[in-house]
C-alpha cells in the first residue's frame, strides 16, 4: 500500500508539474499575444490577424488544463457550509463522495470530450488565419476532464488511506482540527 | 421537470460539490429526462464556446496586471498617498481605506484582491488609531465591494458576455454608484468617529504629500489607462487590460524593480489558477443556461410575470435586485451571475429596461451579496488573511450592509447614477 502511494505520490506531482507549466506559460503567451496587438493595432495600424484565434486557444487551454490543477490545489469554488459543520469521519465520508461523484461527472464528460473532438476533426474545420486544425486544440478538454478526473479520485484516495480529512491528494483540510470561529 | 432541475442543483450545491458539478448535472438531467436524441457532447461544445468569447481574455489580463502590483508596491503607494491627502480628517483612516479601495479598485477587479491587498496594512492603522476591529474589519470587506463597480470589473464582464451587454458601457456606468458608496461610507465614517470620539491625526505636512504623490504618480496611470483609454474609446476592454498587464510589467519591473523577471512564471501561475477557476465555472454557466434556454425554462418559471414585470419597471428591478442579492449571499457571485441571467434574459428584453442599467445593479447586488452572512466570499478571505473567526468579522458588517442597499435603492429609483457617465461617453 505504502509503495503503491509513492508511486501516486510521483503521478500526481508529475501531472502538477506539467500543469502549473501549461498554465503558467499559457498566461505569459496570452498577456505577450494581447500587448503585442495593442501596439501593433494602435502605434504601427497594423493588428496582428491571429490574435483572436491564439487567444481562445490559450482560454481553452488554461480552462480545461487547469480544472486538474484547481483540483489539486483544491481551489475550485464550492460550497463549504455542510462540510464546516461535519468533524472527522464524517467530513472525510462527505469528501470521499464528492471527490468520486465529480471524478465520475468529469470522465463521463471526458468521454463526450472525445466524441466532440471526432467530430470535429471529421468536419476538418480549422483556424482562419494559423489554419491550425481545430480538433488539435480541443483535444486538451477531454485531457482535461480526464486528468480532473483522476485527481479528484486520488483525493478519495488519499482520504480512504490516510488519517485526517484532505481536500486534495496533496492538501490536507487545514480547519481539521477546529479552525478559529468554524 | 423545472422542480428535479432545481432539486438536483441545490443537493449537490449543498453537499460541498465544486460548482461545475451542479451545472453540468442539471443540465445533464435536463438533457436525459426530456431530449434524449440530443448527444451530451453539444454540452461539452456548450461548454468549449463558453470561454471563446474575446472580451472574456480581459479577464485573465486584469487579474494578472493585479497579481503583478500586488506583488510589487502599487497598492502601497497608492494607500500612502490617500492616507497623506486626507487621513488628518475626522474619521481620516476610514475615509483612507474606502478611498484607497476605490482607487486600488480602479486597477484590480476582484473584491477579493482588493481585500487581501487593502485590508492587511490597513487594518492594524485602523486599531492604532482607536478604532474597534469589528469596525475595521466591517468597514475593508464592504469597501472592498467598491472594486467591483470600478471598472475594471471581473463581474462585469461575466455579465457582459452572459447577457451579450457591452462591457464597456458597463465599465463606465459602474463608476457612478462606486462613487456613490464611497461618499456614503465616508459620511458615516466621519459620524462613526466623532460618535466614538477618536482623536484626529495630524495633518500631513506639504513635503510629505508632495512625495507621497510622487511616488503615486506612476500608478495612478492605471486609472488614466483603464477608465480614460474605454471612455474616450480608445481601447476595447480587452485591450485596456493588455496595457494594463504590460503598464504594471513597465512599473514593477523596470521602474521600481521590486519584481524580479524570474519570478514573472510563478505570478503568471496563480493568474492562470485564478482565472482557470472562474473559467470552467462560465463554461459549466454557458452549457446550462444553452440547455435551459433549449428548454423554454425562463418562460415556463416565470410565466405570466412576465407581462406584469414588463410593465413595471420598478417591480422588476427590486425583484432583480433581492434575487442576485439573496443568491449571492449563499453561493459566489459568478455562479449567480451564470445561473440568473439567463432566466431573466426575457423578461428584460421584454421590458425595455437599459440593459446597461440592470448589469450594473446586478454587480451592485453581487458586491453587496459577497461580503454579506451567511456565505459570502469576501468574509473567508478576511478570515484567512487576519485570522479572525467568522462572527468577530461579521458583527461589523450590518451598518454598511444597510448603507449598500440604500445605494441599490437610490439607483433603482435614479438610473442616471448609472447611466449619466455612460451617456455622457457613449452617446
Amino acid at each position: 500500500m505504502k509503495r503503491l502511494l509513492r508511486l501516486f505520490e510521483g503521478l500526481d506531482r508529475g501531472i502538477g508539474w506539467g500543469e502549473a507549466a501549461v498554465l503558467s506559460l499559457s498566461v505569459m503567451a496570452l498577456a505577450l499575444v494581447s500587448i503585442a496587438n495593442v501596439i501593433g493595432r494602435n502605434l504601427l495600424d497594423h493588428s496582428l490577424a491571429f490574435t483572436q484565434e491564439v487567444n481562445q486557444s490559450l482560454m481553452v487551454l488554461i480552462t480545461f488544463v487547469g480544472i486538474g490543477y484547481g483540483a489539486r490545489r483544491a481551489r475550485h469554488i464550492r460550497m463549504s457550509a455542510l462540510h464546516d459543520q461535519l468533524r472527522g469521519r464524517w467530513r472525510k465520508a462527505l469528501l470521499v463522495f464528492t471527490s468520486v461523484g465529480t471524478a465520475a461527472l468529469l470522465f463521463f464528460l471526458a468521454w463526450y470530450a472525445v466524441e466532440y473532438v471526432a467530430q470535429t476533426r471529421r468536419i476538418g474545420s480549422v483556424t482562419p488565419a494559423l489554419q491550425i486544425p481545430l480538433w488539435a486544440i480541443y483535444l486538451w478538454v477531454p485531457i482535461g476532464f480526464t486528468v480532473g478526473g483522476i485527481q479528484y479520485l486520488l483525493a478519495a484516495l488519499r482520504n480512504l488511506t490516510t488519517p485526517g480529512a484532505h481536500l486534495a491528494f496533496n492538501c490536507a483540510d487545514e480547519y481539521e482540527n477546529g479552525g478559529e470561529g468554524r | 421537470m423545472i422542480g428535479l432541475v432545481v432539486t438536483v442543483m441545490v443537493v449537490l450545491l449543498l453537499l460541498g460539490f465544486p460548482m461545475l458539478v451542479p451545472l453540468v448535472a442539471a443540465a445533464l438531467v435536463l438533457l436525459f429526462t426530456e431530449y434524449g436524441f440530443l448527444s451530451p457532447a453539444m454540452l461539452v461544445q456548450q461548454m468549449v464556446g463558453g470561454v471563446k468569447p474575446a472580451v472574456l481574455t480581459a479577464v485573465p489580463l486584469f487579474i494578472f496586471a493585479a497579481d503583478l502590483m500586488i506583488r510589487g508596491h502599487t497598492a502601497q503607494r497608492l494607500l500612502d498617498l490617500v492616507e497623506s491627502l486626507v487621513g488628518h480628517l475626522r474619521g481620516g483612516l476610514p475615509i483612507t481605506t474606502a478611498l484607497s479601495c476605490t482607487l486600488f479598485g480602479a486597477v484590480s477587479g476582484s473584491t477579493q484582491a482588493t481585500v487581501v491587498a487593502m485590508g492587511g496594512p490597513l487594518r492594524p492603522k485602523l486599531l492604532h488609531a482607536g478604532y474597534r476591529d469589528s469596525f475595521a474589519m466591517g468597514l475593508i470587506i464592504n469597501a472592498s465591494d467598491i472594486a467591483l463597480l470600478i471598472p475594471p470589473s471581473i463581474g462585469m464582464i461575466i455579465y457582459g458576455v452572459v447577457s451579450g451587454t457591452s462591457v464597456g458601457e458597463l465599465f463606465i456606468a459602474g463608476i457612478g454608484p462606486g462613487l456613490l458608496i464611497l461618499v456614503l461610507f465616508s459620511a458615516y465614517a466621519w459620524f462613526h468617529s466623532w460618535r466614538m470620539n477618536i482623536p484626529v491625526l495630524p495633518r500631513a505636512d506639504h513635503t510629505r504629500r508632495l512625495r507621497a504623490l510622487r511616488r503615486a504618480v506612476l500608478p495612478l496611470g492605471f486609472p488614466v489607462i483603464i477608465i480614460g483609454g474605454i471612455y474616450s474609446g480608445i481601447f476595447s476592454p480587452t485591450e485596456a487590460a493588455a496595457v494594463s498587464v504590460m503598464y504594471a510589467l513597465l512599473l514593477e519591473v523596470v521602474v521600481f524593480r521590486v519584481l524580479r523577471l524570474r519570478e514573472i512564471p510563478s505570478v503568471a501561475l496563480s493568474t492562470g489558477l485564478v482565472t482557470a477557476v472562474v473559467f470552467i465555472l462560465v463554461a459549466g454557466g454557458t452549457a446550462f443556461s444553452w440547455m435551459i434556454a433549449f428548454a423554454r425554462i425562463p418562460d415556463l418559471l416565470l410565466g405570466d410575470f412576465i407581462t406584469l414585470a414588463a410593465d413595471n419597471h420598478l417591480l422588476l428591478l427590486g425583484l432583480l435586485a433581492v434575487a442576485y442579492f439573496i443568491g449571492c449571499m449563499f453561493v459566489d457571485p459568478i455562479v449567480v451571475i451564470l445561473i440568473l441571467t439567463p432566466i431573466f434574459a426575457p423578461v428584460i428584453k421584454q421590458s425595455g429596461i437599459d440593459p446597461v442599467l440592470v448589469g450594473t445593479l446586478v454587480t451592485l447586488q453581487a458586491a453587496i451579496g459577497s461580503a454579506t452572512p451567511p456565505f459570502g466570499c469576501d468574509i473567508f478571505t478576511a478570515q484567512a488573511i487576519f485570522r479572525r473567526p467568522y462572527l468577530e468579522i461579521i458583527r461589523g458588517t450590518p451598518p454598511f450592509i444597510a448603507m449598500l442597499v440604500f445605494a441599490t435603492v437610490l439607483l433603482i429609483l435614479f438610473p442616471p447614477i448609472a447611466l449619466f457617465l455612460r451617456d455622457l461617453a457613449f452617446r
